[in-house]
């Protein structure tokens, strides 16, 4: 007996809201989440807007000494598995886990960088006040796995846990490998996360000097407005805005959810992962990665590309990176590229990182369940090399059987997800 | 979960075709096996930086690596040091395999080269300069260089594969997740090839001050050489150090479709939460039990059936008292008869590479049949009751051995290695 996994459970915290209903009701309503900077002074920068998440209280989920001592990528993270948990009803009032083996319950929450804010703080620390007063919790709460470790430790949840790291295809990766976990049979239930916290100074100086950030000057009146920075496909797009946040989807087997009475949103069929063995920070030539994860992808599932109806690009906003991804798809469609919608939600919330490709299969779960696609916002000026149907501006009623999600990342990783609509 | 896992198609079993080092004792797997078994110590003050003021100044250091020897200059200056001894071991570990990456069979060599911080030291300059000469002067290298994910990059990169790359962090149980995932992806048919392993460098001031005070570390500095005792009544905390381990792990068909020599099995592996606390173990050793238990399931093995255990064996109290508690239940009877060894007591604790310094040394166990030592071993505890092997190596016929990795957070992996019987 094969088995199956499906979605039984969201949480997401993002730069659109705190919440799945929130953050799903701002992608529907094409609800920009980028704004300046309000986490650090930022004199002295040439670019000075993000995706914040905003009225993030740490406090609200997890013991005020725990959020002393952990880094923000940490305190999204827990949020938004109390979230999926209570969703998937596994959730008791204690935030307990019910009716689950805690020993057949793991997850692979990712990230891009984990805990750069509380690492860059201890080295100012060091250099400052000197080694004494350095924080004994530095180590421990800055590694990549320190969400993972947590949310494990918060929700006492014993099964397999990983920490997939594989910059901004992460997400993909994180939920792609949790749905294998169930699959092979190594648990019943999996957590398939992504967070990430990078509006720190050191983070986004980095960033600032790779000279990929989308400014936030309107190309048709020259007026400010950060809201208009992010516009993937759009002809004069010049860039990508760092975003945070951490998105849930509790993964869970098919029989295990029904014998419980849990009801299942979606299911997970395909996941596809490649290298392009190319370069650190741009992509391959057409995309040449990313069809082979695509494929790979399709493949697992064992559909047709034909069967795919909606894709949530990757869709960053920079240059290449939406040219080639546009290449990519053609290739791997052919034809039916022409019938795909394809949209970037990180026009709203843009670019979380380790977070994004966990947010974006978020919102291909919700697209297969309400039958509504997100749009890509900010689109005024087609590209010829950018052909698609890009669901500009508007959200769009349309039947979605099927949902991909592309994730591709710095270095050279690409991770295809896709998700299907639960049919008897 | 219960019973067995399904039957396993023979033709799909993982094996090691080739093993890369670069390490405190040794700058290929050779030359690290030599050492180990010959109970060498890596430990020695501080060089890397100046030490001489601080609590902690002592740790286990490569020694004599030239990037150069392996990579090209422009390419290794863009590279944190964790990702240069990753490219140099992998290297050398296709190298020993015989293996050509080429057209024919790139889209099916994956890597999953594992870390427990990346480039720490890259975010450490980075936060330095941005302190003292402001944003604009952050080097644009920085954000790629630092990615714990750029390892397994440079890796693919370097050597042409296409398959998956995959980093996954798991704190100290990162390199031994590497074996488990990787016996995965060939059993289940989604390549052919993978180069994996672990990779760790971090020997900066601002992580021995984090260490440092969390009481993690061994302030034994003025006997370098002692203060990894692993086990001994005396431990007082684990020494910091770094390393990497790769091996070539390829399906049984594969290696002998292209006359490769086959060194061993990848039989199987398991990973648990402990769902207890940060930093320290749960305990009863629950979660680390389980793991063992689960791995040697998987590996289609009994529990009698092991020989070895290459331990996690940190030498901080804590660890060693648990882990020694773990095999005990995991083992029941069996635990007297087993050989229990910690690497640790030579190389210190290398985090991210932990685990692919002990699948070295499980591998070489089996293909020598020679248990390397725990070394200063000298005062038993009554709370670690197991065959350490003390301070020499032993001759014995290891058929399996098992590797343990514990992580900060509660993180346990295991993988099982095993004779190759054909």
């Amino acid at each position: 007996v094969t088995r199956r996994a499906v979605v039984t459970g969201l949480g997401v915290v993002s730069p659109v809201g705190i919440g799945a209903d929130e953050t799903w009701s701002a992608l529907v309503a094409g609800r920009s989440g980028i704004a300046d900077i309000t986490l650090f002074d930022t004199s002295g920068y040439d670019v000075r807007i993000a995706g914040e998440v905003k009225g993030f209280d740490a406090t609200q989920y997890m013991d005020a000494r725990d959020v002393r001592r952990h880094d923000r990528n940490t305190h999204f993270a827990v949020a938004a598995t109390g979230e999926a948990l209570r969703h998937a009803g596994l959730l008791d009032g204690d935030r307990h886990v019910v009716d689950a083996d805690p020993d057949q319950f793991g997850m692979v929450f990712g990230t891009g960088i984990g805990g750069i804010g509380i690492m860059s703080d201890g080295i100012k620390t060091l250099l400052e006040r000197g080694p004494g007063r350095v924080s004994p919790f530095l180590l421990p709460n800055m590694l990549p796995d320190s969400a993972s470790g947590q949310v494990a430790i918060e929700f006492g949840l014993r099964g397999p846990n990983m920490a997939v790291v594989s910059a901004c295809a992460t997400g993909g990766h994180a939920i792609g490998e949790a749905m294998e976990a169930i699959v092979r049979g190594q648990a019943d239930l999996m957590l398939g996360a992504g967070t990430e916290a990078v509006i720190v100074p050191l983070a986004f100086a980095g960033f600032q000097q790779m000279k990929a950030l989308g400014t936030p000057i309107d190309p048709d009146t020259g007026a400010y407005d950060p809201a208009i920075a992010s516009r993937p496909f759009d002809a004069t797009r010049n860039g990508f805005v760092v975003a945070e946040g951490s998105a849930v989807l509790v993964l869970e087997e098919l029989e295990h959810a029904k014998a419980r009475g849990a009801t299942p949103i979606a299911e997970v069929i395909g996941y596809g992962s490649s290298a392009d063995a190319f370069h650190m920070a741009a992509p391959a030539d057409r995309g040449e990665g990313s069809q082979r994860a695509m494929r790979a992808a399709l493949a697992r599932a064992g559909i047709g590309p034909e069967e795919v109806d909606y894709i949530n690009a990757h869709g960053t906003s920079t240059p290449l990176n939406d040219r080639y991804e546009t290449m990519a798809i053609k290739e791997v469609f052919g034809d039916h590229a022409r019938q795909l919608k394809v949209s970037s939600t990180k026009s709203m919330t843009g670019h979380a990182m380790g977070a994004a490709g966990a947010i974006e299969t978020f919102a291909c779960v919700k697209v297969v369940e309400t039958g509504c696609i997100p749009p890509t916002i900010n689109y005024r000026h087609p590209d010829p090399e950018c052909d698609l149907d890009y669901v500009p501006n508007e959200s769009r009623a349309a039947d979605v059987r099927v949902a991909l999600s592309n994730s591709m990342g710095l270095g050279g990783h690409n991770s295809t997800v896709i998700v299907r609509r639960l049919e008897a | 979960m219960s019973g067995k896992p399904p039957p396993r198609d023979p033709a799909r079993r993982a094996v090691v075709t080739g093993m890369g080092a670069i390490t405190p004792i040794g700058n290929d797997a050779e030359t690290f096996w030599r050492n180990l078994a010959d109970g060498v110590s890596g430990v020695a003050p501080i060089s890397a930086y100046d030490a001489s003021n601080e609590e902690v100044r002592i740790a286990a250091q490569i020694k004599g690596f030239e990037p150069r020897d392996y990579i090209d200059f422009k390419a290794a200056r863009r590279m944190s040091r964790f990702s240069q001894i990753a490219v140099a071991a992998a290297r050398q570990a296709i190298e020993g395999s015989g293996l050509e990456i080429g057209e024919h069979n790139r889209d099916d060599v994956a890597v999953v080269m594992n870390t427990g911080g990346g480039g720490m030291v890259d975010v450490a300059e980075g936060q330095e300069t941005y302190l003292q000469k402001g944003p604009a002067r952050v080097s644009p290298f920085m954000v790629p260089m630092l990615s714990p994910s750029m390892a397994a990059c440079q890796i693919s990169i370097q050597n042409g594969t296409r398959g998956p790359v995959i980093t996954s962090v798991a704190a100290c149980a990162s390199g031994v997740q590497a074996y488990v995932e990787a016996q995965r992806l060939i059993e289940h048919g989604d390549v052919d090839v993978v180069i994996t392993g672990g990779t760790e460098s971090a020997i900066m001031p601002v992580a021995f001050a984090a260490l440092a005070n969390m009481g993690a570390l061994s302030k034994r500095n003025d006997e370098p050489e002692k203060a990894s005792r692993p086990f001994d009544a005396g431990r007082d905390g684990f020494v910091f150090g770094e390393a990497a381990g790769v091996m070539v792990i390829e399906s049984v068909e594969h290696a002998e479709a292209r006359g490769a020599q086959i060194i061993a099995e990848v039989a199987g592996g398991a990973l648990t939460g402990d769902a207890f606390h940060i930093s320290a173990p749960e305990p009863s050793g629950y979660g680390a039990a389980l793991a063992m238990q689960r791995a040697v399931r998987d590996a289609h093995l009994e529990p009698e059936e092991v020989d070895y255990i290459a331990a996690h064996g940190t030498s901080t109290p804590l660890n060693d008292a648990t882990e020694s508690k773990a095999i005990r239940s995991a083992f029941g009877a069996h635990a007297d008869r087993l050989a229990v060894s910690s690497n640790k007591s030579m190389i210190g604790h290398t985090l991210g590479a932990a685990g692919s310094m002990s699948a070295l040394a499980a591998v070489m166990a089996i293909r020598d049949g020679c248990l390397p030592p725990t070394i200063n071993y000298e005062t038993p505890d009554p709370a670690c009751d197991l065959d350490y092997v003390p301070n020499s190596s032993r001759a014995a016929d290891v058929r399996v051995a098992i590797i343990n990795g514990f992580g900060f957070g509660g993180q346990n992996a295991v993988a099982v290695f095993k004779r190759y019987n054909g």
